[in-house]
């Protein structure tokens, strides 16, 4: 993982959030579950890609290519870490295991069906009585907003994807918009709900990852509206607090479908290990042809 | 993979049935003068017993004017039949708050000459706010939009449910029928129309009420089933001049509930604090929870308790007896526990359930900070708090030894590290508390004996 590469700013930042969070906002986070998160993620992410290589007959597994997969393991269990609560270390491990499980079972064409962070909370909130969610844990307003905004600005102007975050924010917030206006309320009631820091820090760092978004840029603005229209619906008409992730959830397979009626060339996080590759731009990751 | 397919099924069909289920609810009214009488909610205690998307809803105030004056508006989601419109028993809620209250307890230091004991008793509670209600009267006017959906009268309570076509009509309904409501209630009535939400509106019927010899009006409890899970504060807002508190009781068989869309944050706990606030708990804790309430910028709801019905450990009250907790709206406990029969899906360690679990939330709200009605959620997270404070007395029996000597010698740092602690939390001032601390120092040895003491190694 080079210094180029998205992913250490993104480690840094959500190791930054997940300090934050714990110091600032009176979680109910053990640091022992952050811990399982973590290496009950690089365990798994380790003996699947040792799964894949010793069924495949011509590479063993060497260091070099597993060190070039654990960053993303690693980002999938401090996000996991950040929006997941659990009684139980089983049910932390659970969900490690079905994120990263997700990443080798569910793809198509080399890309993964869902966002591996998703998957395995969706995965631990129906599966075990004590995982939830606490989507008011970051509160309203206030200093992080900014924070969760440039960095996440400096994420996505590398990795590229900002488009998604406008289009999704941009739409969540016309639709909320619409309904206050036809309900009546006053408009700080609107800002209110616009200034979730768990809406931003889902808009910027959960639903950009690369690996699982559409590749072309409309399509993945359609998808990123989806998203939003979805969100507000569960989240006004069947009041579900969860409503992003079951959004996100939901859709996620429909990428595959705009992928389809939009071709474009897919996404690699790997530009250091790409020496052959013409030298990309500084604010441009490399594609590759899919 | 065939087993990951019929996994996945499995998950999507889960995900859709969980979308499934739309309609509306909400609480938590303004009062309604129908006199002149300048009536203001101050604080309200409301308990909210729920398991999926049934509730059961018990509602007091602390309304303290002439019950004829007394009128409440509540959104709800539907159009309640009779049979789900209760009084509920007044004591109920001083049961939960007697349970659930923040609590000091006390410690005796122990003969440090002598083998260890202590012992603790917990010591007075900070009454929650009082509590009361009211209500008043209304006829029909189509022309304005306004229905009668339905109209009881349950105990000292007449009641209408009332829908509305557009909120000016719903205004100038009350209005004509002798309510007296705040001003700029018509627009804040417009967002719970246009959500479909109808009108509960209470008053008292003085002649039940003068009938039954009450003293206080009696908490009414409501129950229906909608997947929304909120108290409408905002209406509550109207009428009040300053911040009001709002404590909810909220039973589930799962476990903890918080806010969602406001932080819930614990309120200091576990702190040891100088003996004499034994004699001004109160005042300490409104003192301490101002504090913690400006700190967090005044926009949060605080954590108070957290619990499981059975036990209490130290116990300000007894536990709820089962009895009681139907009385508060425990309407599961004769059926399946839905938190028990869901999933053992993976091996745990066996943790006490009695099938309640009682969390205590405290809401001091303002126009400013919340501008947002309260939406809550249940979490499987079982992990208990209270609000605890701690006095330890020092011992003050005869010492003739070594370690006595340095228990006494240890005893100032620890009183100033209590007195700091106190000013922290409660933002009072240093030196005052100072002041109160008991004058251990110069009761024992003057300066040069410690001194001398000190370098014999005698101490």
């Amino acid at each position: 993982m080079g210094f180029n590469d998205a992913r250490f700013d993104q480690i840094l930042f959500l190791l930054l959030f997940l300090g934050v969070g714990i110091a600032t906002r009176d979680w109910t986070l053990r640091l022992g579950m952050i811990g399982a998160a973590i290496a009950t993620c690089l365990i798994t992410q380790a003996i699947a890609e040792w799964a894949i290589c010793s069924r495949s007959t011509d590479s063993p597994l060497n260091w070099t290519d597993l060190k070039a997969k654990l960053p993303s393991a690693l980002i999938t269990s401090l996000g996991l870490s950040l929006l997941l609560r659990a009684d139980h270390y089983s049910t932390i491990c659970l969900a490690s295991v079905l994120a990263i499980s997700s990443k080798f079972l569910l793809r198509v064409q080399d890309k993964h069906v869902f966002n591996p962070g998703n998957f395995g909370i969706i995965g631990a909130l129906l599966l075990t009585p004590d995982a939830w969610v606490s989507p008011g844990q970051w509160g309203a307003g206030g200093w992080y907003v900014l924070l969760f905004a440039g960095t996440g600005g400096l994420v996505l102007q590398k990795v590229g994807r900002w488009d998604t975050t406008a289009a999704f924010l941009g739409s969540y917030a016309g639709l909320e918009a619409g309904r206050n206006l036809w309900l009546g309320w006053t408009w700080d009631v609107w800002a209110h709900r616009l200034m979730s820091g768990s809406l931003l820090l889902f808009a910027l760092f959960m639903i950009t990852d690369p690996r699982t978004i559409p590749n072309a840029r409309m399509a993945r603005l359609i998808w990123a509206a989806a998203i939003a229209l979805l969100t507000f619906v569960l989240r006004n008409i069947y009041f579900l607090p969860t409503a992003l992730i079951w959004a996100l959830f939901a859709l996620a397979p429909f990428s595959f479908v705009l992928d389809a009626c939009f071709p474009a060339s897919r996404f690699t996080w790997q530009r250091s290990t790409e020496p052959a590759a013409p030298t990309p731009k500084p604010d441009q990751p490399t594609l590759l042809p899919s | 993979m065939k087993s990951l397919k019929i996994f996945l099924t499995l998950v999507l069909i889960c995900l859709i049935c969980f979308v499934i289920a739309p309609q509306a609810w909400a609480f938590c009214g303004f009062y309604v003068a129908r006199a002149d009488a300048k009536l203001y909610n101050q604080a309200s205690q409301v308990a909210i017993a729920r398991s999926d998307n049934r509730t059961v809803l018990t509602m007091a105030n602390d309304y303290q004017g002439e019950v004829k004056d007394f009128a409440i508006v509540v959104p709800v989601p539907v159009v309640l039949q009779k049979n789900q419109i209760k009084v509920a028993e007044p004591k109920i809620m001083e049961r939960l708050d007697a349970f659930s209250a923040p609590r000091l307890v006390e410690y005796f230091d122990p003969d440090p000459c002598a083998a260890n004991e202590y012992r603790f008793e917990s010591a007075p509670r900070p009454a929650a706010p009082a509590m009361a209600e009211a209500q008043d009267a209304m006829k029909q006017r189509r022309n304005l939009g306004v229905t009668i959906e339905a109209k009881y009268t349950v105990g000292e309570y007449d009641i209408l449910i009332l829908s509305a076509k557009e909120s000016g009509g719903l205004a100038t309904w009350l209005v004509q029928n002798g309510y007296k409501i705040p001003s700029g209630a018509n627009q804040l009535l417009q967002p719970y129309i246009r959500q479909k939400l109808k009108f509960f509106v209470a008053k008292v019927n003085l002649q039940e009420f003068d009938k039954a010899g009450f003293q206080s009006l009696r908490p009414l409890q409501i129950s229906y089933e909608s997947p929304r899970f909120m108290l409408p504060i905002r209406l509550g807002m109207l009428n009040a001049k300053s911040a009001q508190d709002l404590i909810v009781y909220i039973l589930s068989p799962e476990g903890q509930a918080e806010t969602t869309n406001y932080r819930t944050v614990k309120v200091p706990s576990d702190t040891e604090v100088p003996v004499f606030v034994k004699d001004e708990f109160s005042r300490f804790y409104r003192s301490m929870f101002q504090t913690a309430y400006n700190r967090e910028d005044r926009k949060v709801a605080f954590m108070e308790y957290a619990w499981d019905m059975s036990n209490c450990d130290p116990c300000s009250a007894e536990p709820l007896n089962p009895e009681e907790l139907r009385q508060a709206g425990v309407f599961w406990l004769d059926s399946d526990r839905p938190s028990e029969s869901n999933q053992p899906f993976l091996p745990r360690r066996p943790r006490i359930n009695s099938g309640v679990f009682i969390t205590r939330l405290h809401v001091r709200y303002t126009r400013d900070r919340f501008p947002e009605d309260l939406m809550f959620q249940i979490t499987g997270n079982r992990e208990t708090f209270q609000g605890r404070y701690i006095l330890r007395h020092a011992f003050t029996g005869e010492m003739d030894c070594k370690a006595g000597r340095q228990y006494v010698r240890s005893l100032p740092a620890r009183h100033e590290q209590e007195a700091q602690t106190l000013a922290r939390l409660t933002n009072w001032n240093i030196q005052d508390i100072r002041k109160k601390l008991p004058q251990i120092q110069s009761q024992i040895l003057p300066w040069w004996e410690q001194i001398w003491l000190a370098l014999s190694g005698r101490i």
